[in-house]
């Protein structure tokens, strides 16, 4: 039997006359998947691996499903590493669209990023919108049917599930993005989304230390030392057993690896001193050397005490203290300065000078309002970063209701009480915890838990060189 | 003849040790510029888990976008083996105390647990990275200190051994299946199993009596003196509060203001903050006189209403060990002829 003599068998006109048909059939019996091109963010030479990748352009495409009965592939499987989803997909598409539609625009892009664009790339991601999945393009079989009137017309794109790392995607749409939304390493941010002002109240007293003087700040202390302040004494020298020992606390502060006192702070200016100045003692601590004394103010009021009525919430930042003026003349202002704790409230204040020449009546403390009052709405996807330690994340999720940010892709650790901006949203709220744990949904990691259970077996007289306990 | 119910939980206890080890590594990924670009923890986790668990948790909406997320590490224990380079006498006991009580303790029995620790990685270089942080610790042993029993305080170095790391990289072949990436390092923890822990008959050490006698023969010698000796609580412990300071005392002062002197007795010992006193005479119904900085404690400030401690018997005999403590003693001189029955504790 002879060919058919009506046709060339290759000749232009047929071969697009079988791609062209071909091409409606994809279009009638196909699915619309959405063809993901990676990006090259860094490619590593010697050991040959893309290190860094993105996804951020989407090409829809029609394709023909070549799994009539399922996905092919070993299905689910049970291995030392969890469950792993072995599901694979072979799809055919259009050379000609493929050309056409999607081809012309990868040659426009950034020759580092794309090495390849006249045909599709294994490495590429396709989306398929019938299992909400992204697949991994293994391997293009571009001969298969072979050149029948002398050309090749589909791609067949065979596909795994993708294993997903630290990639970006960011095709801007939405249902793509969302599929990694609780994918790969994430970290719970818990953020300050209200805050309160701190009250307080003072007490006033007579014969009280108006300010404590370092003359020496010592060195080498490896915690904090205890100040201890003589009891106050009357002019003849007796104990005055109705007045008050004055407290007080060290500030130290690090330089060139060489601990040192920075200030000494009174946490109550003591009553009853009318003789002479009270010694001032350090001990403890590790270090030596540092010396302290103090001027007594016997005639007039001061400020002795503050007390912390409500700690507010919110506070990021060390807020200002304000103690109204003092009244008789010559009057001295007292100031004090507030302590921040981890949770974000004042957890007391520490008088810096107790000022002279107030009245019996207790003046008002105003403490700075919390400077970290939150705006906006994270937005999924978008880059935030830290302004304290600049490290970016990006915005997995953010629940307002609960304060939590979950972000992915961290470059570095934050901290607490920096604010986190967005880069697209410029929402901002400043960090309350950083999640101590990723909070992976994948609920495979177990790091956390055995960081837990073994803090109550281990000798923590021993440290661990990988890491903390 | 076996089945004395006891469960120390000693190998899931190795186990959380072992795996304590790698919970922090980390990997970094930089971009073209050498800028980081992500900074990730490794999950780690112990492979073997109850089947259907496992998809319950890591499958819960059956529609799981991708494949799997890495890098991971899982470990497990591949195998129990006696160690007989470690035995020691099967009979050989130690003693270990337990708030008051005694415990007897027979020795150990060593035992090798092998270790199997897994890395998956997408690439090479995030493998390359997480072995790095981990091989140099590992001379070949690292010791960890484990508390395996914690009834008996019982802290043991567990040294753990890494003996080998191979790897499989299947980069070769068709283009259908995917390179797997998959470090495998073997360790052998060296451990402890302790058997069951009983109560010892024997009971704490807290008073030692000495009779002396006047010659060896006891048939005929009488015995001459008789030294006692008890611990002598040097902090009060039960808390009685039998006064407060109505002002402060200097480090100096001996006359102790009080609310009321009534409890308090001639010879009484007591103590404020840290610092114990001996009474010496009490002058009135709201004064005690007293000799500062007794038994070698420092004479320091007392604040108005600090605590007023009595220290008696009643705290001698809360004294747990490993506490601080002095000795009570006491001198009886005899001329009878008696002797000492320990089993009846009396002299007869």
């Amino acid at each position: 039997m002879a060919l058919n003599p009506f046709f060339l068998q290759g000749s232009r006109g047929e071969q697009n006359l079988i791609q062209d048909l071909i091409n409606e059939q994809l279009k009638i019996y196909g699915v619309e998947v959405t063809y993901i091109p990676r990006k090259f963010v860094r490619k590593q030479t010697i050991l040959e691996e893309v290190q860094s990748s993105k996804f951020d352009d989407n090409f829809l495409i029609e394709a023909y499903l070549n799994n009539y009965d399922g996905y092919s592939g070993a299905g689910d499987i049970m291995t030392k590493f969890g469950v792993s989803i072995r599901d694979e997909v072979s799809l055919v598409i259009s050379k000609e669209r493929f050309e056409d539609f999607i081809a012309v625009f990868l040659e426009g892009e950034d020759d580092d990023e794309i090495t390849v664009s006249s045909r599709p790339r294994e490495g590429d991601l396709i989306y398929f919108p019938l299992g909400q999945r992204l697949f991994e393009v293994k391997f293009v079989e571009h001969e298969s049917p072979f050149y029948q009137l002398g050309k090749n017309y589909v791609y067949e794109l065979q596909c795994e599930l993708f294993e997903y790392e630290d990639e970006v995607i960011d095709t801007s749409v939405e249902d793509i993005d969302k599929t990694i939304e609780d994918q790969g390493y994430i970290i719970d941010l818990t953020m300050f989304t209200t805050t309160s002002r701190a009250t307080a109240t003072s007490t006033v007293g007579q014969g009280y230390i108006r300010q404590i003087f370092l003359n020496n700040d010592g060195s080498g202390y490896t915690s904090t030392p205890i100040v201890t302040i003589s009891g106050p004494t009357d002019p003849n020298g007796n104990s005055v057993s109705t007045g008050t020992t004055a407290t007080a606390v060290a500030i130290t502060t690090t330089r060139n690896n060489v601990t040192s006192i920075s200030e000494i702070l009174l946490t109550h200016a003591g009553i009853g001193y009318t003789g002479a100045e009270p010694t001032i003692t350090i001990t403890g601590g590790g270090g030596a050397g540092a010396a302290a004394t103090c001027g007594i103010v016997t005639d007039k009021r001061g400020v002795v005490k503050l007390t912390v009525t409500d700690g507010g919430v919110g506070y990021s930042t060390v807020p200002t203290v304000s103690i109204s003026v003092a009244s008789l003349s010559p009057n001295l202002n007292a100031t004090a300065k507030a302590v921040v704790s981890a949770a974000g409230t004042i957890s007391a204040l520490r008088i810096v000078d107790a000022g002279s020449g107030y009245l019996a009546s207790a003046p008002t403390v105003t403490i700075g309002a919390a400077s970290t009052v939150g705006v906006g709405t994270f937005w999924f996807n978008e880059v935030v970063t830290g302004s304290a330690t600049s490290t970016t994340a990006r915005v997995k999720n953010w629940d307002y209701d609960t304060s939590i940010l979950k972000v992915g892709i961290v470059t570095g650790r934050f901290t607490p009480g920096e604010v986190i901006t967005g880069g697209k949203s410029s929402a901002e709220y400043a960090i309350k915890t950083v999640g101590t744990a990723s909070t992976t949904d994948n609920k495979y990691e177990q790091n956390d838990e055995i960081e837990d259970s073994s803090d109550l077996i281990l000798d923590f007289t021993e440290s661990n060189p990988f890491g903390t306990y | 003849m076996l089945g004395t119910y006891f469960y120390h939980e000693i190998i899931r206890k190795t186990i959380i040790g072992f795996g304590t080890l790698f919970n922090q590594i980390s990997i970094k990924h930089k971009d073209a510029d050498g800028k980081i670009i992500n900074d990730q923890r490794v999950s780690l986790a112990y492979g073997p888990k109850q089947k259907f668990l496992a998809r319950l948790d890591q499958q819960a909406n059956l529609n799981k976008a991708v494949q799997i997320t890495l890098p991971r590490m899982s470990f497990e224990m591949t195998s129990l083996e006696y160690d007989a380079t470690r035995k020691s006498g099967i009979t050989q006991t130690f003693k270990a105390v337990t708030g008051t009580t005694m415990k007897k303790v027979y020795m150990p029995v060593p035992y090798n647990i092998g270790f199997e620790l897994s890395i998956m990685c997408k690439l090479n270089d995030d493998a390359l990275q997480i072995i790095e942080q981990i091989l140099p610790y590992f001379q070949p042993s690292f010791n960890l200190t484990i508390n395996l029993v914690d009834s008996i305080g019982e802290k043991r170095d567990v040294p753990i051994i890494l003996n080998n790391i191979s790897f499989q990289d299947d980069y070769e072949g068709d283009f259908s299946s995917r390179r797997a990436l998959i470090y495998t390092l073997k360790f052998t923890a060296k451990t402890y199993l302790f058997g069951p822990i009983a109560d010892s008959p024997e009971g704490l050490i807290k008073k030692v009596q000495v009779d002396t006698y006047a010659s060896t023969n006891r048939t005929t010698a009488k015995r001459e003196m008789r030294y006692v000796v008890t611990p002598r609580a040097k902090v009060d412990y039960n808390n009685d509060n039998t006064g407060d300071l109505t002002s402060t005392v200097t480090a100096t002062d001996t006359l102790l203001p009080v609310v009321d002197s009534s409890g308090f007795a001639i010879g009484n010992r007591i103590i404020i903050d840290n610092e114990i006193m001996y009474i010496e005479a009490i002058p009135s119904g709201t004064q005690l006189y007293v000799q500062r900085g007794y038994e070698s404690t420092t004479a320091v400030e007392h604040l108005k209403d600090a605590n007023i401690n009595l220290l008696t018997t009643a705290d001698d005999a809360l004294i747990e060990p490993d506490d601080d403590f002095g000795f009570n003693e006491s001198f009886t001189y005899f001329s009878d002829g008696k002797d000492y029955s320990p089993t009846r504790q009396i002299d007869i």
